[in-house]
């Protein structure tokens, strides 16, 4: 009971602190809001481009083109060791007349037409290997390259580590313009509850006079701090879930990430601005109380 | 027969300091205070203070009533010597049993420290909210202090709708609201006019007499020369005096 009344009194208090220096408070919440809209976009972004990944390393791994020759047998055989392999998913055999309709296809994709001008282009026979883990191309890579039916290896392995290198570099940046802002927030948070310290000077030194625990002194304090933050972070959930409609068809056709229509995604999304929202209020203004409250006993 | 009644005389005095000092609510021993500075603002302070008295603190400015008060309410910890205030060690006490001691003490400044913005009701009822009183323990509480210091049909009323003497009485009722062992006085009646402040002392002395140890620091020789109460004088941070029934001057 003596602590409801308690937690009623800090967060009545901390209510009244926040409107008593509305500007201030406002303009710290907007950079709370600034702050966490990065955030939400950074996550959306570095989720998107993993499931990128994702999808690439599901895909074919290792395309061995078979040498011109190989009978049925001879690649039959091929196929049946290849499968052996540790690490190998699935083998599929694509002739050279099906990797002709795939090019069509992707040049109609494109919107173009293949145009070969008359000329009697041959493609390759291959053999194309998934494989339950990425890394692995290289050593199945190695193992083909030693068959003699094999005339040439294709593997994806450029292509995933450029990927792996641009989230890389999305998330360094990301999180430093993230962390960038995020001293800012925290700045103003620590002024802003600073502020609201020496506008209730008179009230805290009363309290201390009639015998005011410490920490009916300092939690309202936290709370207001709290409280910018948390109204922060509700607002970008709010913006987020907002402009969510138009981003979400984009995230699934460029990133190939098919999670991006759950409910889930959102709400890990709406929990990590929550979170991050409430901590870095609570910890501004927990270092705001500890240096302008402590000092003035 | 000559040793025995050494023996008697030396038990009942030791029985009578014990139980002076059990009696005591305020109790200073060889009390020294320098500031960081190295200003020496007490030494070699000894007072004891009984329950009940009504004892005045007086002296020029500067004379170190100010850090005697203060380190009665443990703003300051005395840098030798003890001082114990309602049974409690100031010199030993931790940081968290400050409010506990705080409200067994009440204080009253010269310049009344109200809220402004909160009516007398509320600047009273402030006190028992931020030490976490129920709404129930607040209703009951707060009328009868208002009417115990006459400010009843004024409850509704800000600061600055108030005479001095007034807001005087509204500061004394908040100091009183955890029905404290100790009222401490701070230059009370500084901004007042003499009748106001001749009320204010009535208050002080009908307190007095619903058994709060009452100290009053002051300037006033008129009113302490009236009351011809017990008098601690201290001078370039010494006690010079402490007499009963005395005046605001040494007489002899």
């Amino acid at each position: 009971m003596r602590f409801l009344r308690f937690v009623g009194f800090a967060v009545v208090r901390a209510w009244q602190g926040f409107w008593r220096n509305a500007m201030m408070s406002l303009a710290a919440t907007a950079t709370v809001i600034l702050m966490l809209t990065l955030l939400a976009g950074l996550f959306i972004v570095i989720s998107g481009l993993n499931s990128g990944l994702a999808f690439i390393e599901s895909k074919v791994a290792v395309t061995a083109q078979l040498a011109d020759g190989v009978t049925p047998t001879q690649r039959n055989a091929l196929i049946a060791d290849v499968e052996a392999m540790p690490g190998v998913r699935s083998v599929e055999y694509v002739s050279p007349g099906a990797a002709m309709i795939r090019l069509q296809k992707t040049y109609q994709d494109r919107g173009q037409r293949l145009d070969l001008g008359g000329a009697p282009i041959k493609l390759f026979a291959s053999i194309e290997i998934s494989l339950t883990n990425a890394d692995q191309a290289g050593r199945v890579g190695d193992a083909l390259g030693e068959r003699p039916e094999v005339a040439r290896i294709i593997t994806k392995q450029a292509e995933y580590d450029k990927l792996l290198g641009v989230i890389g570099a999305v998330r360094t940046v990301g999180l430093v313009a993230v962390g960038l802002v995020g001293l800012t927030v925290l700045f103003m948070i620590i002024n802003t509850i600073r502020i609201a310290v020496y506008s209730r000077a008179n009230e805290i030194e009363i309290m201390r006079l009639v015998g005011a625990s410490d920490s009916f002194i300092r939690w309202p304090f936290i709370l207001e701090g709290i409280l910018c933050g948390l109204i922060g972070a509700v607002i970008t959930v709010v913006l987020v879930a907002i402009i969510w409609d138009p981003i979400q068809p984009a995230m699934v056709r460029v990133f190939q990430m098919p999670t991006a229509v759950s409910a889930q995604f959102l709400t890990t999304l709406s929990l990590l601005v929550l979170s991050v929202g409430f901590g870095v209020g609570a910890i501004g203004s927990w270092i705001s109380v500890r240096s302008y409250l402590s000092a003035a006993r | 027969m000559a040793l025995d009644s050494m023996t008697a005389t030396l038990l009942r005095r030791s029985v009578a300091r014990e139980l002076e000092q059990a009696s005591s609510v305020i109790s200073m021993t060889d009390l020294g205070m320098t500031y960081p500075n190295g200003k020496v603002a007490l030494s070699d302070v000894n007072v004891s203070i009984a329950a009940g008295e009504f004892v005045f603190l007086v002296g020029p400015s500067g004379a170190g009533k100010s850090t005697f008060i203060r380190l009665l309410i443990r703003e300051h910890v005395p840098t030798s010597g003890s001082v114990v205030v309602a049974g409690r060690d100031l010199a030993r006490m931790r940081r968290r049993h400050i409010p506990g001691l705080r409200r067994r003490i009440g204080i009253v400044f010269q310049d009344f420290r109200l809220l402004p913005n909160k009516s007398v009701y509320e600047n009273v009822a402030f006190a028992l909210e931020v030490t976490g009183s129920s709404r129930a323990e607040i209703r009951r509480r707060v009328p009868q202090l208002l009417n115990l210091v006459g400010l009843h049909e004024h409850a509704q009323h800000l600061p600055t709708q108030l005479s001095g003497g007034e807001q005087q009485r509204t500061a004394i009722a908040r100091a009183l609201v955890h029905d404290p062992a100790i009222l401490i006085a701070d230059e009370p009646t500084g901004n007042l006019d003499p009748v106001t402040s001749w009320e204010i002392i009535q208050l002080l002395i009908q307190i007095n007499e619903l058994g709060t140890t009452v100290l009053m620091a002051t300037h006033n020789q008129e009113i302490v020369n009236a009351m011809r109460r017990r008098v601690l004088a201290l001078e370039n941070g010494t006690l010079v005096r402490d007499e009963q029934s005395a005046a605001y001057e040494r007489e002899y």
